[in-house]
């Protein structure tokens, strides 16, 4: 018999492939935003349930509350979005589901050769401090260099942001 | 620097401005005495209409049973919706001169907008605005109202 | 003395008890289900009465009188109204979509209400990334509006769930701030932490002018997040008819009205958790005295009075400004809250690693 975590795995699986499924193959394009939805939080659900809460906050955040929208947004803004798209050419369609089972088979077997044996290795502490520490750490096991250098690279695309989004007064 | 003293300067006069529009509705929310709604139904007996409300448009007449209307259709004409229509008959007087008067004054309150420009159009004063509003009724017919009491006829006097 | 915690501490102990752990805890979920759709049915009917009268005390009116006991059976005579009324699905709608906005709207909502504690060690889940928890969820509401806008095939909802999409995104910047700020000051995420941290004063008292700055910008950047007015772009009766609820009868209606007030209520009890010390009473200094009465006021009772009163405060903000347009909106947020919340933060950083806060 199942335990109750196993149970809920299954759920959140089949929520994340089912919706999944759905968004590459529903005709409309705001409802391939919103399944596509679904699966995201699927997958944040998943976090929560091997209890990364951090990563399921920030997936929600970065995933559900940005990019969705973003993706939703720009259709809203895009003419005859309200359409049935035309469906895929047959061919299309049967060399892409021949590549989703030859990577499903390949992943499969992978899976089932390995032996998955437990390294020993203290598992990480996923509190928020011990994530906020080690972000800033500039010791062992530190990421401060990888942090910095990623917020440069957010700070160049905002600024890359305000140079296309500003207004040239003399062009005006 | 001024850029900043003038931001700055922004930010205080909104949120004082902000801040002045609440202390009116804080006063008014802790002040139930400045109610100005009445309790319609239950007050009805001692019911305070504000002097400029008007209800609907009413022939004065007197105790003699007499009216000012003269029939000069003014009214009529001024009425923006064809609410007044005025049925005129022609006296004969003493001195057997004909003379135009007034037959049946007939009002259309379900047209009435209340709009006053009948009142100002009559030259006479003979018509003004009563503050009854219960006018509801099931039949739409009832609306349309004669005015002129039966029987009654122009004052002495008035030309 | 008997409080709610040592009524839930019973109700655990009985349990465990009288059943197997696993149906036990079964048992929990589904009293807690239970008692969060009871507390929305009680908070929609309370919050609507009360926005009523204080609206109308605001304008000088009455406001509602007749129903039940000075006009309190009110609110309860539109629920009966409205879930009585036909359910209308337009016929341009996208169905699937149209029927499943409100839902997720309401699925978000009652996200929310977990990790807040209602009384001393009453809390649904506490979660150790508390604030983060909730400014993650927030962010599903979004999607339910501007699911609901593209699905009712309506021009009007469009522009709604388009606006109120827009508010929401850059007013979840500086509200998010604004609870950094008191994050600084506290150390942790952990609402139940956050709370521990005020036992000696609450922030907004002891994090000086800072703290008061970081309180209103919250305030603002709620009330903008809730979609109310002063900020009610999104519905604006006067330009969009009802804006992304147009198209939305009966019961379905109701949930998108109800969820809004619960997010209100949500978004205020927050406000107090943070600002103004969760359930903790109120205490001065070193008045014994004093803190001795207070202390006898249970804690469920100081959350709710704090959580009614900001929620009072942004029903003021309602019937007092007049509905911003869309770039004043956008001003407001990218050119004041967000600079001033941004400064704020660096300031408040300062306070807390010089340890210049009480």
């Amino acid at each position: 018999m199942m335990d109750a975590t196993t149970v809920i795995f299954y759920i959140l699986a089949a929520l994340i492939l089912g919706s999944g499924m759905l968004a590459v193959s529903t005709r409309k394009i705001f409802r391939a935003a919103i399944y596509l939805l679904f699966s995201l939080t699927g997958i944040a659900g998943l976090y929560f349930w091997m209890q990364y809460e951090f990563l399921a906050a920030v997936q929600i955040i970065v995933y559900v509350g940005g990019i969705v929208v973003l993706i939703i947004f720009s259709i809203f803004l895009t003419q005859t979005s309200g359409m049935d798209m035309p469906a895929a050419l047959k061919s299309r369609k049967l060399f892409a589901a021949l590549a989703v089972i030859c990577g499903f088979l390949l992943t499969a077997t992978q899976i089932s050769q390995h032996g998955f044996v437990g390294s020993g290795i203290q598992a990480a502490d996923t509190g928020v401090r011990a994530i906020g520490h080690a972000m800033l750490n500039t010791g062992e096991g530190g990421f401060a260099l990888p942090f910095e250098v990623v917020s440069i690279l957010l700070l160049s695309a905002m600024i890359g942001c305000i140079v296309i989004a500003i207004k040239n007064p003399e062009r005006s | 620097m001024s850029f900043i003293k003038e931001y700055i300067r922004t930010v205080y006069r909104a949120v004082s401005s902000l801040l002045k529009g609440m202390k009116l509705t804080g006063y008014y929310f802790t002040h139930h005495k400045e109610i100005i709604t009445q309790n319609y139904p239950e007050n009805r007996d001692t019911l305070n209409l504000p002097e400029r409300f008007r209800g609907e448009v009413v022939l004065t007449h007197n105790e003699d049973n007499e009216h000012r209307c003269t029939g000069c259709t003014a009214c009529e004409l001024a009425c923006p919706n064809g609410t007044i229509k005025i049925i005129t008959q022609f006296d004969v007087n003493e001195e057997g001169k004909k003379k135009k008067a007034l037959n049946t004054f007939i009002y259309h309150l379900e047209l009435c907008t209340m709009c006053n420009l009948c009142i100002v159009a009559c030259p006479t004063d003979a018509i003004k605005m009563a503050q009854n509003f219960e006018h509801s009724v099931y039949d739409r017919s009832k609306l349309t109202k004669t005015l002129n009491a039966p029987g009654s006829k122009l004052m002495e006097g008035v030309e | 003395m008997l409080s709610i915690e040592s009524i839930t501490g019973s109700i655990q102990d009985f349990l465990f008890a009288n059943l197997p752990g696993f149906f036990a805890v079964l048992v929990q979920f589904a009293l807690v289900g239970i008692f969060v759709i009871s507390l929305f049915a009680v908070l929609g009917l309370v919050l609507v009465f009360m926005e009523r009268k204080v609206s109308a005390y605001m304008q000088i009116r009455v406001g509602p009188n007749r129903v039940g006991f000075k006009g309190t059976a009110q609110t309860l005579a539109d629920t009966l109204k409205l879930v009585l009324k036909e359910g209308l699905t337009p016929i341009g709608a996208d169905k699937f979509l149209f029927n499943l906005a409100p839902f997720v709207v309401m699925i978000g909502a009652m996200l929310l209400m977990a990790p807040i504690p209602f009384a001393r060690n009453v809390q649904i889940w506490d979660v150790n990334i508390g604030v983060l928890y909730i400014s993650a969820i927030s962010s599903i509401a979004v999607i339910g509006i501007l699911m609901a806008g593209w699905a009712s095939n309506n021009k009007y909802s469009l522009l709604g769930a388009m606006r109120s999409g827009a508010q929401i995104v850059s007013y979840e910047l500086s509200a998010g701030l604004s609870i950094i700020a008191i994050v600084i000051l506290s150390g942790s995420l952990q609402l139940s932490e956050i709370i521990a941290s005020q036992e000696n004063g609450w922030w907004i008292f002891k994090g000086h002018v800072p703290a008061l700055i970081a309180f209103v910008i919250f305030i603002i950047a709620v009330t903008a997040e809730t979609n109310r007015a002063p900020f009610d772009m999104a519905e604006a009766e006067s330009e969009l008819t009802a804006g992304f609820h147009t198209e939305y009868s009966g019961m379905r209606f109701a949930l998108f009205f109800l969820a809004e007030y619960v997010n209100i209520f949500i978004a205020c009890a927050i406000g107090a958790t943070l600002f103004l010390g969760g359930w903790l009473p109120f205490h001065i200094g070193s008045w014994t005295a004093f803190n001795h009465i207070m202390d006898y006021i249970p804690s469920s009772i100081w959350f709710m009075g704090k959580t009614f009163f900001l929620i009072f405060i942004i029903m003021w903000f309602r019937w007092t400004f007049p509905r911003l347009r869309i770039d004043q909106l956008l001003n407001l947020e990218w050119k004041y809250l967000l600079p001033i919340s941004l400064i704020n933060v660096l300031i408040m950083t300062i306070i807390a690693i010089l340890g210049w806060h009480f």
